[in-house]
């Protein structure tokens, strides 16, 4: 087992240079925004400005996040299936390193995503008194989740032929519980009712188990 | 497998469904359609068995890296995957003549849907990847990862929709509410389906390792 320090350090180099290569291309980011912007206005514009009801609502933001999501992360590991940097990285990386930083990453793009499209939908579907930071929260939470399940499921399917419409179909099933939960709690939250304690937590421990168990099986996935 | 095994199983499938025929007496409130039971439950215990199959031989696999197990975790899933489609058809059909619709999302369709969705996403995991032995880790992991999540579904599902089905054969007050031969006959079958998965399982495995081999 190496120190904690170095598994520190090799996270941050890989963060450093995922952003660095990010900030080069602007693949993922520019697909996710363009992505977001195209559905939110498809659904406004085709509801033709109404504003549904608040289940409804909720709804519709988590399609529309999971379906931005599928279209940017399943870069994550793709890219470096592209540049042939995939086996340079198997060679001089931790597994864990490579995990948590492509964890890491991914996380911190849903959460830029999140808020771009929050703001955005409230503008969009003309919502009253939104409640902000509550709702950023739970898209926050969420994006935990689908970041922890993504970084597997994207490290499965980069070497994978038509790699990413599976990476949505792997992905869908293995968030489907946290999805649920989170659209219920978003609806709450719209409702104008503060949000109920157990549907929180269930989302945290979603996150949290989703974290550990994609921490655990990236080894067995990794060392091929 | 000795033909005797096979033929006796065959005559155990066929007494089975002789007897759900003759004599299984109509249920109250259900009649003559309770006889779908029979068949729909012993199914979507097999769909449930196959996926908890393809899990525990994914652990052996990833522990032992044999691809025997990766072959019987595969072949566990996909025999599970045509279960857990035979069961969703007959619940379907089963729920439009009692509750007059193929599909409400009730919450064990619910859940038997997502097991269809998972079983039909390690099958393209399975077809998308190329090298056998990349392939066989990936789909171990899958099916692993998508084990954690049945806990979580145990929750959640419940509390977002609503449920017409049945009470399942034992309730919550742990009483068995059935009658003696419908009893027995069920559970001639769930052994009778349960015995023809496995048949299934071994068939499939002998052709797969053949075929491997040449």
């Amino acid at each position: 087992m190496l120190p904690k320090s170095s598994l520190y350090r090799s996270i941050t180099a890989i963060l450093k240079k995922d952003f660095l290569n990010e900030l080069r291309s602007y693949y993922a980011l520019s697909t996710l925004i363009m992505f977001i912007l195209t559905a939110l206005s498809s659904l406004s514009m085709s509801l033709g400005g109404i504003t549904p009801a608040p289940h409804l609502l909720a709804a519709l933001l988590w399609v529309i996040l999971f379906f931005s999501a599928m279209a940017g992360l399943s870069r994550v590991f793709a890219q470096e299936a592209d540049a042939g940097t995939l086996f340079t990285l198997k060679v001089y990386a931790l597994p864990q390193a490579v995990y948590f930083g492509k964890l890491i990453f991914s996380f911190l793009l849903l959460a830029g995503i999140n808020i771009i499209l929050l703001p955005l939908f409230i503008l969009f579907f003309n919502i009253d008194s939104p409640r902000f930071l509550p709702l950023l929260g739970i898209l926050l939470l969420g994006s935990a989740g689908l970041a922890a399940v993504s970084t597997l499921t994207a490290a499965m399917s980069a070497q994978a032929r038509g790699r990413s419409s599976l990476f949505t179909v792997l992905t869908f099933p293995l968030i489907l519980p946290q999805f649920l939960s989170a659209i219920r709690l978003t609806g709450t939250i719209l409702s104008a009712k503060p949000p109920t304690t157990g549907e929180t937590l269930f989302l945290a421990g979603y996150a949290v188990a989703a974290i550990t168990a994609g921490s655990l099986l990236f080894d067995f996935l990794w060392s091929d | 497998m000795p033909k005797t095994t096979t033929f006796a199983l065959l005559l155990w499938l066929l007494t089975v469904t002789t007897l759900v025929f003759t004599i299984v007496p109509p249920a109250l409130g259900l009649g003559y359609l309770v006889r779908i039971m029979f068949f729909h439950i012993p199914m979507a215990w097999v769909a449930v068995l196959g996926f908890l199959l393809s899990a525990w031989w994914a652990i052996r696999y990833l522990r032992t890296k044999q691809m025997r197990y990766h072959l019987l975790s595969s072949s566990a899933a996909r025999l599970g995957l045509i279960f857990c489609l035979l069961a969703t058809g007959s619940g379907a059909i089963f729920a439009k003549l009692t509750w007059g619709a193929y599909w409400n999302w009730d919450p064990r369709q619910t859940t038997i849907f997502i097991l269809l969705l998972i079983y039909g996403a390690y099958i393209s995991l399975e077809a998308s990847v190329e090298d056998p032995a990349r392939r066989a880790n990936a789909a171990a992991v899958y099916t692993l990862f998508s084990f954690i999540t049945v806990p979580f579904l145990v929750f959640i599902i419940p509390r977002f929709f609503e449920s017409l089905h049945p009470e399942p054969l034992i309730n919550n007050a742990g009483k068995i509410q059935m009658d003696s031969i419908m009893i027995g006959v069920l559970l001639a079958a769930l052994a009778g389906i349960t015995g023809l998965f496995l048949w299934l399982l071994q068939y499939w495995m002998k052709r797969r390792t053949t075929k491997v081999r040449e």
